[in-house]
């Protein structure tokens, strides 16, 4: 194996660590897109570094050649000053560079040992119970992380599964660690607990990068940063040099609009309502008492963790799924368990968070899938399928060769511009859209925004559901809280209050109407 | 080293390039394995090319032959190309045969011409979907693999027209053949026209005629678009409230159907009775290579027929022409060598080989 | 039906389920690892010949078994270019293999049409152990080949659980994104599970006609076996062990007409008889799924999908 960096030096100083990683004058292409365009980035030892950027900014992308996923057209990268070239995620690791990725690379099948062992080669070939076990506790220890190592990581909570991921890197020793929106997934506890873990590992001399573009974050743990945008990097500095105005500016190469817009008007009639909803938790936490009304004219975020009971309510809603109780009205008519076709026709609309798998059919094209709801005859009509297309094409100024592309070759904006092109084009009144500007480009996530508060405005009646708390709160006009299939919170817009809301996200019912806590 | 890029757009010409690579490579296989065992592969080919293409009687039996298997390949291309795989067609034929044999014997002479006919073939289809319906159930019900369960069935169903002739004392069984067993005859009342003095019968036609009625069953129907979309993403098909056990169990008995209407015709078309022998000779596997070298399009299966139906009759005459005494089984490792090489050569239908020289990068999913 | 008769039918279901034992544990190796193979039936036949052959021309019953096992691998090796290298439907790579390796077992076969084979494996009763009352008539009476799928069976478990090369294997046919992430080259061991299960299951061919169907005809010498050891692999859940309790039980249906015949039922036509064990693996299978319906009943959860490394 190859040389090794000796620790660096501890503590917040950064700049005074030595140098663990770097890219001089990286540049990466595909298909026409410049992904980097003459990146230059340094890591140093003891310090955590966030490596910031809108999507399509060149993040992943630098992040993916640093670790050996992707190799770099031109330019060179240094580890430890020693000039490497990585074939493979493989080669990367062997020198001490890691990377855990947004989705996790385990087996659900597998136990938490299994799966820290998997590809070790310094194993023999019989494997070794006690000795994992040994070593994953003495890291547990060491970074603070609870791990158990015979549990079954499909029974794994997202969090402790991350927690896994990052023993698997540090029993390789690494010593380079970059995190690609480790975030995402975590409720409020867990991410300090995440943080504690990072800051201890910097501490012992490791160097940490955060792919990120998550700016609040960013200023709790960060010594570094480095921003990118449309391939280049536009500033890199000490944290303490930024401010998060100066940051968001550096990210989007102008001054955001982040002031919501609110509704000019009151809202209508009451045109959704869910009463007394309730599912038995299975595979997910299930939904408890939920009351919900949705009037023409205002948007309601739904704030929350994914996996909180925010999926089965669009399914109920959308008559995708049955409730075990409650009553779901749409436009006035029983839509209750009654199938997707009962809630379409009452004037519902849903917009689905997994666009690919479920709100298009990706191998089809883009003809077929603008026809996926509607009702035909006996007969199919392929020539007005193409007509709507093209229509939708052109309204929406989508990105692609004409109405019969595969959709699963669009890029994700246009992928997302066909759906929302065939949902808000179906005459509904009421639209459930799940986590729509997410994986979306600047200008993507305005598009929709625009797009959304547009149609309030026309009088749609709106149900957001977001991770991002942000967005819920730039949208609403009303917010509702849900944690484990319970609604824990509800206030208008304008009484937003940011610590009770933190507080009814994890659980705990603050202000507001209650419902249920348990 | 070679990596696969995705390609932008597939052209027209690559869907006839690719099978018809496919087919030229395996006769080319065909010639080193011919060769290496002692044949001279030129005048094999020469013989095989003559005998199915070149003489009329040839055309004749070249057509007679791809009458059954133009329609198992329609079963099999109406359900593989949405992912259901019916390998059943070989016993739902024979199924249809029995049933078209027996509902002939059952008309006798109360009815002729076209009516009969029709009764006959209707008597077929109904035959081959009744085989398929313990499967179709078992597949959308409970999700059992319908691969094992179809196949299993043709040898059920052989063994049955087996016990029918030779094993027992039916109707169906002639009485006057004592010495070796053989079907009884259907009244001619029930045959299918024959065109002249040729063997090609109705069949042919009623099969092309089928071939164009599931090619817009498929493209312009509300059937077809379904199927494509269950084929495509069983997540989509439930958001759109689609009834995917419904679609894949009309896909599932029309192709048991059309398996059936192959048993009818050779029954009504061409052997006149119930001949197991005859029936079960693999027409049904036969089958599912047409549809896949036409790509599963019902349009294609048609000249694809009439190809693999002339290198199925070839290799029947090879064995009987003196002097060369290949065994008849080389169609069918030809048939074999061909699936193959199409199955080596679709990757290209969606993929450029290119060459590069470090780790090949590619746009992970979201971007860049 | 007296104790005589059973004991002999518990004897003649290990002898007769042991070819299935073979082909399924080969089947089971090569799905472990994520590929799909329902051409078992092509590799039994094509293992089948070429023993029948060298066995006619060397009359070496070692030979013979290694012809078998090469012509298996042989064909695993088709099997696994097309589903590993070229991502083809491995479903429709197994039909084509079937279908080629009967071609070419009854091309071969035709010079042999209807003769005995030269050599067969004959019992050898295992010293003490054979003369154990019931227990041993029925397992320590049978042949080498019968005690070797044991041992076989054992080996293959304690590689799936016990070693990291297992572990490895295991991961590739779970998710092959994380075994290629984590550095194991996900190609490689997917060729190497599903052709040394195709020499297993051309050994299972070799045994047949060296053991079991001492004629070679052109109909019926493996009719259809093959297709049961595929139901047989689902049935097992993917385990070796479950393959021996599951393959005997056929092997008992297999021999059903003589033990009835033996057993003073007589009169069931042939032709009926023969279809049993085809019922009872579809009925077999039915009653699975319905028990199973929520679990898959284990597969490997990559299991059928070809893998392209960054689309996932």
């Amino acid at each position: 194996m190859a040389s090794r960096p000796a620790g660096g030096e501890r503590g917040r100083a950064g700049a005074s660590g030595a140098l663990l990683a770097e890219a001089r004058n990286v540049s990466k292409a595909f298909t026409g897109v410049l992904a980097n365009d003459r990146v230059d980035f340094e890591l140093r030892a003891g310090e955590i570094h966030a490596l910031l950027g809108e999507n399509g900014a060149g993040k992943s992308t630098l992040a993916s050649i640093l670790t050996g996923l992707y190799s770099a057209d031109s330019g060179e990268i240094r580890v430890a000053g020693q000039p490497v070239s990585f074939r493979s995620p493989r080669d990367a690791l062997a020198r001490g560079v890691g990377i855990i990725h947004q989705h996790f690379h385990l087996v659900d099948r597998f136990t938490v040992a299994e799966n820290i062992v998997l590809g070790d080669t310094r194993q023999g070939f019989f494997m070794s119970p006690a000795g994992i076990r040994r070593a994953v506790a003495d890291l547990g220890d060491r970074y603070g992380l609870e791990i158990a190592p015979d549990a079954t990581v499909a029974e794994l909570s997202l969090g402790e599964r991350q927690r896994v991921e990052i023993v698997k890197m540090l029993v390789r020793e690494v010593d380079v660690l970059f995190l690609d929106e480790p975030t995402a997934v975590l409720a409020p506890g867990e991410v300090e607990a995440l943080f504690a873990t990072l800051r201890r590992m910097a501490d012992d001399g490791k160097a940490i990068a955060l792919v990120t573009h998550k700016l609040n974050e960013v200023f709790s743990i960060c010594d570094r940063a480095t921003v990118m945008r449309g391939g280049k990097v536009v500033a890199a500095a000490a944290i303490k040099d930024f401010t998060p105005e100066t940051i968001a500016r550096a990210m989007v190469g102008r001054d955001v609009d982040l002031k919501p817009r609110p509704s000019t008007r009151p809202p209508g009639a009451v045109v959704l309502a869910a009463r007394g909803l309730g599912m038995e938790a299975g595979h997910h936490c299930g939904l408890h008492g939920v009351d919900l009304e949705i009037r023409a004219g205002e948007i309601v975020g739904i704030a929350g963790v994914a996996g909180n009971g925010q999926l089965q309510l669009a399914e109920v809603l959308a008559g995708l799924q049955q409730p075990d109780a409650g009553k779901v009205t749409v436009n006035g008519t029983d839509v209750t368990g009654k199938g997707p076709h009962a809630a379409r026709n009452a004037g519902l609309a849903y917009v689905p968070e997994d666009r690919l798998g479920t709100g298009l059919a990706s191998g089809l094209s883009i003809a077929d899938n603008l026809m996926l709801t509607s009702d035909t005859g006996f007969l199919f009509d392929r020539g007005g399928s193409r007509k709507k297309a093209a229509a939708a094409i052109g309204e929406y100024r989508v990105k692609a060769s004409g109405p019969e592309e595969v959709v699963r070759r669009l890029s994700g904006g246009n992928v997302q511009k066909i759906l929302l092109a065939r949902e808000l084009g179906n005459k509904a009144s009421v639209f459930v859209v799940a986590s729509p500007a997410r994986g979306l480009d600047v200008a993507g996530i305005e598009f929709v925004r625009n797009l959304l508060q547009d149609y309030r405005d026309r009088g749609a009646a709106i149900l957001l559901i977001s991770e991002d708390l942000d967005e819920v709160r730039l949208l609403s006009d009303r917010i509702v809280v849900m944690h484990a299939g319970h609604i824990t919170h509800q206030c208008a817009a304008a009484d937003y209050d940011e610590a009770a809301i933190g507080l009814a996200i994890s659980g705990y019912s603050g202000g507001g109407r209650f419902a249920d806590t348990r | 080293m070679l990596t696969l890029d995705r390609r932008l757009h597939t052209g027209p010409f690559l869907y006839v390039a690719v099978p018809l690579c496919s087919v030229v490579l395996a006769l080319l296989v065909g010639a080193v394995f011919l060769a290496v065992n002692g044949f001279d592969p030129l005048v094999i080919y020469r013989e095989m090319l003559t005998a199915s293409f070149a003489t009329r009687y040839g055309i004749e039996d070249t057509i007679v032959s791809a009458t059954p298997i133009l329609l198992t390949g329609l079963a099999a291309a109406i359900t593989f190309r949405f992912k259901l795989y019916n390998i059943g067609a070989e016993g739902q034929l024979v199924v249809g045969g029995i049933c078209a044999a027996a509902a002939a014997l059952f008309i006798g002479d109360t009815l002729s011409g076209p009516p009969a006919v029709l009764l006959v073939l209707i008597a077929g289809m109904l035959g081959g979907a009744a085989w398929m319906v313990v499967p179709a159930l078992a597949r959308i019900r409970l999700g059992t693999s319908e691969i094992i369960t179809t196949l299993l069935l043709n040898y059920v169903a052989v063994l049955f027209a087996r016990l029918l002739i030779f094993g027992s004392n039916t109707p169906l069984r002639d009485p006057t053949s004592t010495n070796f067993p053989q079907g009884t005859r259907i009244p001619s009342g029930t045959f299918l026209m024959e065109f002249g003095t040729s063997r090609i019968h109705l069949g042919f036609v009623i099969g092309c005629a089928v071939a164009v009625l599931v090619f817009f069953l498929l493209r312009d129907t509300r059937l077809g678009f379904r199927a494509r979309v269950v084929g495509d993403s069983p997540g989509a098909a439930r958001y759109a409230g689609i009834n995917a056990p419904a679609t894949a169990l009309a896909l599932l008995l029309i192709s048991g159907a059309l398996a059936g209407l192959a048993g009818a015709s050779e029954v009504a078309g061409r052997a006149h009775r119930l001949d197991p022998n005859g029936l079960a000779v693999g027409f049904g596997y036969t089958g599912i290579i047409v549809a896949a070298l036409a790509l599963y399009n019902p349009l294609a299966v048609v000249p694809v027929a009439i190809l693999l139906g002339g290198l199925a009759n070839a290799g029947e005459t090879l064995q009987s022409v003196s002097g060369l005494s290949v065994p008849s089984s080389i169609s069918v490792v030809l048939q074999g060598a061909i699936l193959i090489f199409l199955l080596a050569a679709e990757i290209f239908l969606h993929y450029r080989v290119r060459r590069v020289h470090r780790l090949p990068a590619r746009p992970a999913e979201g971007s860049p | 039906m007296n104790a005589m008769v059973l004991t002999m039918a518990a004897a003649a279901a290990v002898a007769s389920g042991t070819p299935l034992v073979l082909a399924a544990l080969g089947g089971l190796l090569g799905e472990r690892s994520g590929v799909v193979n329902i051409g078992i039936e092509g590799m039994m036949l094509i293992g089948a010949v070429a023993a029948f052959l060298t066995a006619q021309a060397t009359e070496s019953i070692p030979l013979a078994l290694l012809a078998g096992l090469l012509a298996g691998a042989a064909l695993a090796l088709v099997h696994s270019f097309l589903s590993v290298t070229m991502r083809a439907n491995q479903i429709v790579a197994g039909l084509a293999i079937v279908i080629f390796g009967s071609g070419i077992a009854t091309f071969f076969g035709k010079s042999v049409e209807g003769q005995a084979i030269a050599v067969r494996i004959s019992p050898y009763k295992v010293p003490v152990l054979a003369d154990i009352p019931v227990v041993g008539r029925i397992l320590f009476q049978q042949d080498a080949m019968v005690y070797a799928s044991w041992i076989l069976v054992v080996l293959v478990a304690l590689y799936f659980r016990y070693t990291r090369a297992g572990l490895a294997m295991r991961s590739v046919g779970e998710s092959p994104a994380t075994a290629d992430v984590m550095g194991i080259r996900v190609a490689a061991v997917q060729y190497c599970h599903t052709v040394a299960g195709g020499a297993l299951i051309g050994l299972a061919g070799a045994y047949l006609v060296l053991a079991r169907v001492p004629n070679w005809s052109q109909a019926g010498t493996t009719s259809g076996l093959g297709w049961i050891a595929v139901a047989l692999v689902v049935f097992s859940s993917w385990q070796p062990l479950r393959v021996v309790a599951g393959a005997y039980l056929f092997g008992l249906a297999l021999r059903a007409n003589f033990t009835l015949q033996a057993a003073g039922i007589g009169s069931v036509p042939a032709e009926v008889l023969s279809m049993l064990p085809y019922l009872l693996t579809i009925a077999v299978l039915i009653l699975l799924s319905f028990f199973d319906r929520q679990n898959r009943l284990g597969a490997p959860a990559a299991l059928g999908k070809p893998y392209f490394r960054n689309e996932r």
